[in-house]
């Protein structure tokens, strides 16, 4: 066999493994895929303004050296933030259905014909166990509901509130530092009149940052 | 003790901690058919384009009014830095909808199965292309789980395009939005670069 085919045969197998792996675990669980690609999608672009900084020519070696470790800490608040909190909210809401806490009419009928009215709401319990047919399908339709509106609220908190208040606090303080290191290096070669006061961040200055920068932050994508 | 006694009591605690938090909150039944039917809606219609809308939506809603409270900085950069965020989210918002929404259905059109019809009821000719999305452990494209399997492939598909236009498309929308909003608010007073 030519090497060529087998590695053309060798990609081909592991795209088919990919493909089926997509279907067995997202297929019942679409909060699931929400929390994952939410968190690819930081990742993907996270990576993206890394790589934006470094392929950068405006940007001198020297203010590399302080802009990507900046990138990458942000980047690590934006994912580790959108993580923790949108898998928080949907494992509530997947654990409140599995353990039979929240359940719709059916499901309920469903519990006390199996007996297990005594194991609801125990972490351990998961009242999907031991169902077929049309109440499984019940109650498959209805945690996907519950994953997908739990999920998308902790990625509402999480996007919308955590993360910018964190990355403004962090900025804020990345900023400071920046014009201080500036302040210090262009003092060194001029004559120092009199001293000034710490001001907030002029538009000169936040206008340079965030231009120097490819999004000026966080580009959710 | 041990490393695993550390890790068993770790586990315990943390068990029990989870237990006490779920032992806080009500049993529910969803009594109402048209909330039960909400709740399966959402479920099987609501995915990565519909939730990068909502977010988009949410996020004009709270993020421009957290930037405009940033006492940290000056008036005219809180001014600048707002809409720059407004500009961010219908950029990053717009390109993302349509292109997820672009790829599920690119997907949706390269993952038919034996068994799939078309919109007369006839049989659809399988080619490499239709089928080379398709996984080999599904039997019919009309259920559920292949639904989310579209929408999840499609998702992944769009995300790696995206890397790509957030540069070529998100990046430069966003700085002549932000131009046109700092316009339209009437300015800064010491504006000194684009």
């Amino acid at each position: 066999m030519k090497p060529q085919s087998s590695i053309a045969e060798f990609m081909s197998k592991q795209f088919m493994n990919c493909k089926n792996y997509l279907y067995k675990n997202y297929g019942e669980n679409p909060g699931k895929m929400l929390v994952h690609t939410g968190v690819l999608g930081w990742i993907l672009s996270s990576a993206a303004q890394v790589a934006a900084v470094v392929f950068n020519d405006k940007i001198s070696s020297k203010e590399k050296m302080f802009l990507i470790p900046q990138e990458c800490a942000d980047a690590a608040v934006n994912i580790l933030s959108f993580y923790i909190v949108t898998n928080t909210f949907k494992s509530i809401g997947s654990k409140l259905v599995s353990t039979g806490k929240l359940t719709t009419p059916a499901i309920r009928k469903y519990i006390q014909k199996a007996g297990l009215e005594k194991e609801v709401g125990k972490v351990t319990t998961d009242i999907k166990k031991g169902m077929t047919g049309d109440i499984r399908q019940e109650y498959t339709d209805f945690k996907s509901g519950v994953d997908v509106i739990t999920s998308t609220v902790g990625s509402i908190l999480s996007c919308n509130i955590i993360t910018p208040i964190l990355r403004n606090q962090y900025a804020a303080k990345k900023q400071k530092e920046i014009l201080a290191k500036r302040n210090m290096n262009a003092a060194e070669t001029a004559v120092v009149e009199t001293p000034k006061p710490v001001k907030p961040l002029r538009m000169a200055d936040y206008q340079s940052l965030a231009y120097s920068k490819f999004s000026g932050g966080n580009m959710k994508i | 003790m041990s490393i695993s006694g550390i890790s068993n009591s770790i586990r315990n605690g943390g068990r029990r901690f989870q237990q006490a938090f779920y032992d806080c909150l009500p049993n529910r039944v969803v009594n109402s058919e048209k909330w039960q039917k909400r709740i399966k809606w959402v479920g099987s219609e609501i995915s990565s384009p519909e939730n990068r809308l909502i977010l988009g939506v949410t996020a004009l809603m709270s993020q421009p009014f957290i930037d405009a409270r940033n006492k940290s900085v000056d008036e005219d950069t809180r001014k600048v830095s707002v809409c720059r965020t407004i500009a961010k989210i219908v950029a990053g918002t717009a390109t993302g909808y349509l292109i997820r929404k672009g790829c599920i259905s690119a997907i949706n059109r390269w993952s038919k199965l034996p068994s799939s019809v078309d919109k007369n009821g006839q049989k659809v000719k399988l080619t490499k292309l239709n089928t080379f999305f398709s996984p080999q452990n599904a039997i019919s494209d009309l259920t559920e789980s292949f639904k989310q399997y579209r929408n999840a492939f499609g998702t992944i598909a769009a995300l790696m395009v995206m890397t790509v236009t957030n540069f070529l498309i998100d990046a430069p929308l966003t700085k002549f939005l932000t131009n046109k909003f700092v316009k339209a608010s009437g300015g800064v007073r010491n504006e000194t670069s684009k």
